[in-house]
């Protein structure tokens, strides 16, 4: 019951093939919920306490998106993977104060937001969206 | 105060001073017991707020308060000024680098001291030891309870799990804009349930010997709303403060009011009250679309909702992610609670830039300061941040307090 979301080695992660969300779900003691949609699909991992994360997934098993939603942020780094560097590089607006977090570049847009025991966003690669898929699907 | 491992007791004020006087005996200092039975009294509820730059001269609609702190049931006590008040978080939380006074650690049966790390939706992030203090403001008091020390002085390294929000470390003035922070939001504790059941990275931790490890703590020991400590007007806040100009003010003076319907500054009034999810949340709509996940938070220095998009204003040219429209521009929105209540808010949008460059940059509080969200991928809420509290009477009502009618917390009113 200890290990969560963003503990667990080997998450399939942002730009990553997806391969061990089967692992990560047994680990986490999480339920999985694999939903199939036209031209990707939805895998939505679920853990006690109404922790949330859901991975979008191309036909050809490429995390191309990623979202998240529970009472404590989620570890950005395990979720974005090689993307992360990206997003702490990508410059933060001045002057804003807590509030949520958007960053906008050509390889990775993520949005961050809520508040403590709230927290929610996504983050996708628009180099990585299937054929005929909206960015608007990952939410 | 010391938390078993696997042993859980009820939270009690009683309680923790118990435990604290225990722990001040064995380390020399002397307490005298309160009353365990507080009989409330009338006491005065105001806590005085005002909106200015900040102690680094940077925040825009930051709103700050002083509270003053304690050795646990001793008159050894240290007025802390520049504390952001935060309706959307939850404890008291001071930088280590203001704090001269010697406080007892929160620590488990080993006396390994009890660390946390709060993540923030916007990537930065806080890090330190929890510690047992009495909190005074106005003429309330809340007993022995858990706040966090953010570490200045790096007494342990931040886990990795802490850094993974990919931010800055907050354990400065000049990063966190503010000497600490009064978290008086919709909950009882920062964290609840969850990490009383569970390890959780990014969270709390125990150091043994130098070595930390996720933690899970009984919510008897995780930092406390400090209101609802209090032995009286402990089930809300009112935050009351006046009009501002629509090219904004160097400063605002308000109103941080404790207790809600609990003496005759605090009713109601024409308020209403708009009930929340169990995470805190209530729906906003505009234009037809439903965003449920809205709140007010007077940490968040804008309002911050949708994109330029949806909205047909443009971001500012050197201040991305704020709002430039070419002329005030205003927006009106729903607001629904879970009770039923609904009503309809005006949100003003003026060009950030312009407001941030007038009177020679030296105003702080914005009526009209808005950014982005981010909504037009994924985001489903508006944050009713600093411009939506002039002008206005907003109430907090915390989880599991009955307020006036006998509605239960979680609740907002204005």
């Amino acid at each position: 019951m200890f290990l969560l979301l963003g503990s667990v080695p080997g998450w399939a992660v942002l730009g990553e093939y997806e391969s061990s969300v089967a692992t990560d779900q047994q680990r986490m003691h999480a339920q999985l919920h694999q939903v199939a949609r036209q031209g990707y699909s939805i895998k939505q991992l679920s853990s006690p306490g109404g922790r949330t994360v859901r991975e979008y997934v191309s036909p050809k098993g490429m995390v191309f998106g990623v979202a998240w939603q529970g009472p404590t942020m989620p570890d950005l780094q395990q979720l974005l993977g090689s993307y992360f560097v990206q997003m702490k590089q990508a410059s933060r607006s001045r002057r804003q104060r807590g509030g949520p977090l958007v960053i906008r570049t050509k390889d990775l847009i993520l949005v961050s937001g809520g508040h403590m025991r709230s927290f929610h966003g996504t983050a996708y690669a628009p180099n990585l969206l299937p054929d005929g898929v909206s960015a608007e699907v990952v939410r | 105060m010391r938390f078993p491992e696997g042993w859980y007791f009820r939270f009690t004020l009683i309680a923790l001073t118990a435990l604290a006087t225990l722990a001040l005996a064995g380390c020399g200092g002397s307490s005298s017991s309160p009353n365990p039975n507080p009989t409330p009294t009338k006491v005065d509820n105001t806590q005085p707020i005002q909106v200015n730059l900040g102690p680094a001269n940077d925040y825009p609609n930051g709103v700050f308060t002083t509270v003053t702190i304690c050795v646990p049931g001793t008159s050894t006590c240290q007025a802390i000024p520049d504390v952001l008040v935060d309706t959307g978080s939850e404890g008291l939380r001071l930088l280590s680098s203001q704090v001269t006074l010697n406080l007892p650690a929160v620590t488990d049966n080993s006396s390994n001291g009890l660390q946390e790390c709060v993540g923030f939706s916007d990537g930065s992030y806080v890090w330190g030891g929890v510690v047992s203090a009495d909190i005074k403001m106005a003429g309330e008091k809340g007993s022995s309870v858990p706040i966090q020390l953010i570490d200045s002085s790096n007494t342990y390294p931040v886990p990795n799990a802490c850094t993974s929000s990919g931010g800055t470390n907050e354990n400065t003035v000049a990063a966190l804009g503010a000497n600490g922070i009064l978290g008086i939001g919709v909950f009882q504790q920062d964290c609840g349930s969850y990490c009383a059941n569970n390890a959780a990275p990014g969270t709390y931790y125990l150091c043994p010997n130098g070595v930390c490890s996720a933690t899970a703590v009984p919510v008897n020991f995780q930092l406390q709303n400090p209101v609802w400590t209090f032995p009286q007007d402990n089930n809300g806040v009112l935050i009351s403060l006046p009009s501002v100009p629509d090219t904004g003010a160097p400063t605002v003076s308000g109103s941080l009011i404790f207790g809600i319907g609990t003496q005759s500054d605090n009713a109601l009034g024409s308020a209403q009250i708009y009930t929340t999810d169990a995470s805190g949340n209530f729906q906003t709509t505009y234009n037809n679309i439903a965003y449920n996940q809205s709140f007010i938070d007077s940490g968040s220095n804008a309002l911050y909702f949708l994109d330029s998009t949806t909205l047909g204003i443009p971001d500012c040219p050197n201040y991305p992610g704020w709002y430039c429209p070419a002329s005030p521009t205003s927006y009106t929105v729903t607001n629904s609670g879970l009770n039923g209540t609904s009503g309809s808010v005006t949100l003003n949008v003026a060009n950030a830039e312009a407001l941030f460059l007038a009177n020679g940059g030296q105003n702080a509080a914005f009526n009209n300061l808005a950014g982005d969200s981010g909504t037009d991928i994924s985001s489903d809420y508006f944050d009713f941040g600093m411009p939506f509290f002039y002008g206005r009477d907003v109430f907090v009502g915390i989880e599991n307090m009955t307020g006036p009618g006998n509605v239960v917390g979680p609740y907002y009113g204005y």
